[in-house]
């Protein structure tokens, strides 16, 4: 088990541009780009574990939403699958 | 008689308030009456004391209520339901100040009729909550706003809600049965179709849910509604997809909603402006190619064969149409997402490109499909001159949804950011021109200046008459005959013209 050190949870990965608006620092996760927040809003200070923490809450969230309403969730891509064999064959 | 402009509560009203309610349910406090003065939709911020009510009741039954109802129209005192305050056209908010009558505490489950698939409820309780009991019987009650977790069964009567599943299951007034009104006078009475608490069709009689479905608060409070239930799904399925321009997607949305699957509960169409706003911060969105441009989405609820078998149609429509599935990850977390849109963190963007905390707010209309193009362009047209001669305004785009299963008419939503911290009276008095100009172009192409949220607000009230035409005059004359002494929110839908004396 690692120990909670505060340096590492408040050096957060290096950012990856991935449009002109938006970065990436975890896999999945995307932050509007700093730069964009200079003048009008201030940033947080979030050490890496609560952004985690915060992307897996909102899984948890729409999983739970899923359950909420129905039984299953059908597969978009699996009826699509089924329909291209039809047609092929 | 004149309408009550700004009647102040004396010592006399409260003390016959806590007779009636009890001390600790009569609310004085500053943060009791602020926490009360507004819903989320906009308003200048340096105007919020205009709003703030006299004090705030939470009576616990029908007879509390209609006890204070006595008590405010004895007085002629402005009285206001509020529900979950979750409306946007200012249904809940106390105008006029007076007494606002918080039915959050009337919140119970009084019957579950496993028989006939009916559950009574009162007015102040949550749809969620509601299902969470109703799923340990294997029932739901399918009435599903964007305000789902936080929005309450009486505000939904009293807005007469839209449902983004309503294409299955209908809307609020379809789900509805029949309710309980505390009238303006304080007396009792059940509407429904017909006079049954647990009928769906009747011929007996005018159809008086429908005349106070709707109401705004402004015909009495509804104080307990019996409710139509459904077996809770088997399954789900909500298919996105990708277009490269909006005539397509329009063309794909139109034959989805035609194709006649029973297990449709609707579809909605995302547009360019949209999907812009979608890339600055969703995380479905931002990594999407450019060629995206517009979106559609289609959602099926029920058993799981025929949602199978209905899913595939809808799968085939949309591949013959052009359409580029988005993939089942973005499908069911986006759609997932879109029973809790009032838990979205906003920001808008100033003209610089920098992120400003803005507010969510959207026009809505029910315009018919054959005329979501040109009433889209003029909408845009009336946001981009806005945001040029005030940038505290920002477009965040449009989207088209389908209100019913043969795919008649759409909910069309233009939803505009408000940097509210910033409004001035200039900018507020441009944006209800704005709002005016909207609800004008919707009337123009034959439609309804809402067919969500409400007509209520300033702006596109002053067009109700010109919609309703001779119906408005009745709406005036019903409003007098039923709330004689205008107490019952007085200022709302420019009903105080039904008691100016006529020369």
């Amino acid at each position: 088990m690692n120990g909670y050190r505060y340096d590492e949870q408040h050096t957060p990965p290096p950012a990856r541009q991935v449009s002109d608006v938006a970065v990436e620092r975890f896999e999945h996760i995307f932050e509007v780009d700093p730069r964009l927040m200079t003048v009008h809003v201030a940033q947080q200070l979030f050490p890496n574990w609560d952004t985690l923490r915060i992307a897996a809450s909102r899984g948890d969230h729409l999983e739970w939403m899923h359950r909420h309403w129905a039984g299953t969730v059908l597969s978009g891509q699996e009826l699509l699958d089924e329909i291209e064999s039809e047609d092929g064959r | 008689m004149s309408a009550p402009q700004t009647a102040r509560l004396t010592d006399r009203v409260l003390g016959e308030l806590v007779d009636a309610l009890g001390g600790e349910y009569v609310l004085t406090s500053k943060t009791a009456r602020m926490n009360r003065a507004r819903v989320p939709a906009p308003f200048p911020v340096h105007r919020w004391r205009e709003r703030i009510p006299d004090l705030v009741v939470m009576p616990a039954t029908t007879e509390e209520v209609a006890e204070v109802v006595r008590i405010a129209n004895a007085h002629r005192i402005p009285i206001v339901p509020r529900d979950g305050g979750t409306g946007l056209t200012d249904g809940a908010v106390p105008e006029r100040r007076g007494i606002v009558v918080d039915v959050k505490r009337m919140n119970e489950i009084k019957e579950i009729d496993l028989d006939n698939r009916t559950c009574t409820v009162g007015p102040g309780i949550n749809m969620l909550k509601l299902n969470e009991v109703l799923a340990r019987h294997g029932l739901i009650y399918p009435d599903d706003p964007a305000s789902y977790p936080c929005s309450l069964v009486g505000g939904r009567i009293g807005t007469s809600g839209w449902s983004l599943v309503g294409s299955r299951y209908g809307h609020t007034r379809d789900l509805v049965l029949s309710f309980e009104m505390v009238l303006p006078t304080g007396r009792v009475i059940r509407v429904g179709d017909g006079g049954g608490r647990k009928v769906s069709k009747s011929s007996s009689g005018y159809q008086l849910k429908h005349l106070f479905m709707g109401h705004q608060g402004t015909l009495g409070i509804a104080t307990e509604a019996t409710l139509k239930l459904y077996p809770k799904p088997e399954a789900e399925f909500s298919p996105f997809w990708a277009f490269a321009d909006f005539d397509s997607a329009y063309a794909c949305l139109g034959r989805l909603a035609r194709a006649g699957v029973a297990t449709f509960a609707g579809a909605v169409l995302f547009d360019e402006w949209k999907v812009d706003y979608l890339r600055r911060d969703d995380e479905a969105y931002i990594p999407q190619p450019a060629d995206v441009r517009a979106l559609v989405c289609a959602a099926a609820y029920g058993n799981e064969d025929e949602v199978r078998a209905g899913g595939k149609r809808l799968m085939r429509v949309a591949r013959d149409a052009g359409a580029r599935y988005l993939g089942d990850e973005i499908s069911q977390g986006d759609w997932a997402a879109r029973h809790d849109r009032y838990a979205t963190p906003l920001h808008g963007r100033t003209a610089a490109g920098q992120v400003a905390p803005m507010s969510w707010h959207c026009e809505d209309a029910a315009i018919a499909y054959t005329d979501l193009p040109a009433v889209r362009v003029h909408w845009h047209d009336i946001i981009t001159r806005l945001r040029e001669r005030h940038p505290v305004f920002d477009d965040w785009g449009m989207f088209f949804y389908t209100s019913a299963d043969t795919g008649v008419d759409y909910l069309t939503e233009i939803d505009v950011g408000i940097w509210e911290q910033e409004l001035d009276d200039a900018a507020w008095a441009a944006w209800v021109e704005a709002k005016r100009d909207i609800a004008e172009i919707s009337l123009r192409y034959g439609g309804s200046i809402s067919a969500c949220h409400g007509s209520c607000r300033e702006g596109e009230v002053d067009l109700v008459p010109m919609e309703l035409g001779g119906g408005y005059d009745v709406m005036l004359q019903v409003k007098k005959v039923l709330d004689p002494n205008n107490i019952m929110n007085p200022g709302k839908y420019g009903l105080q013209r039904a008691y100016e004396e006529t020369p």
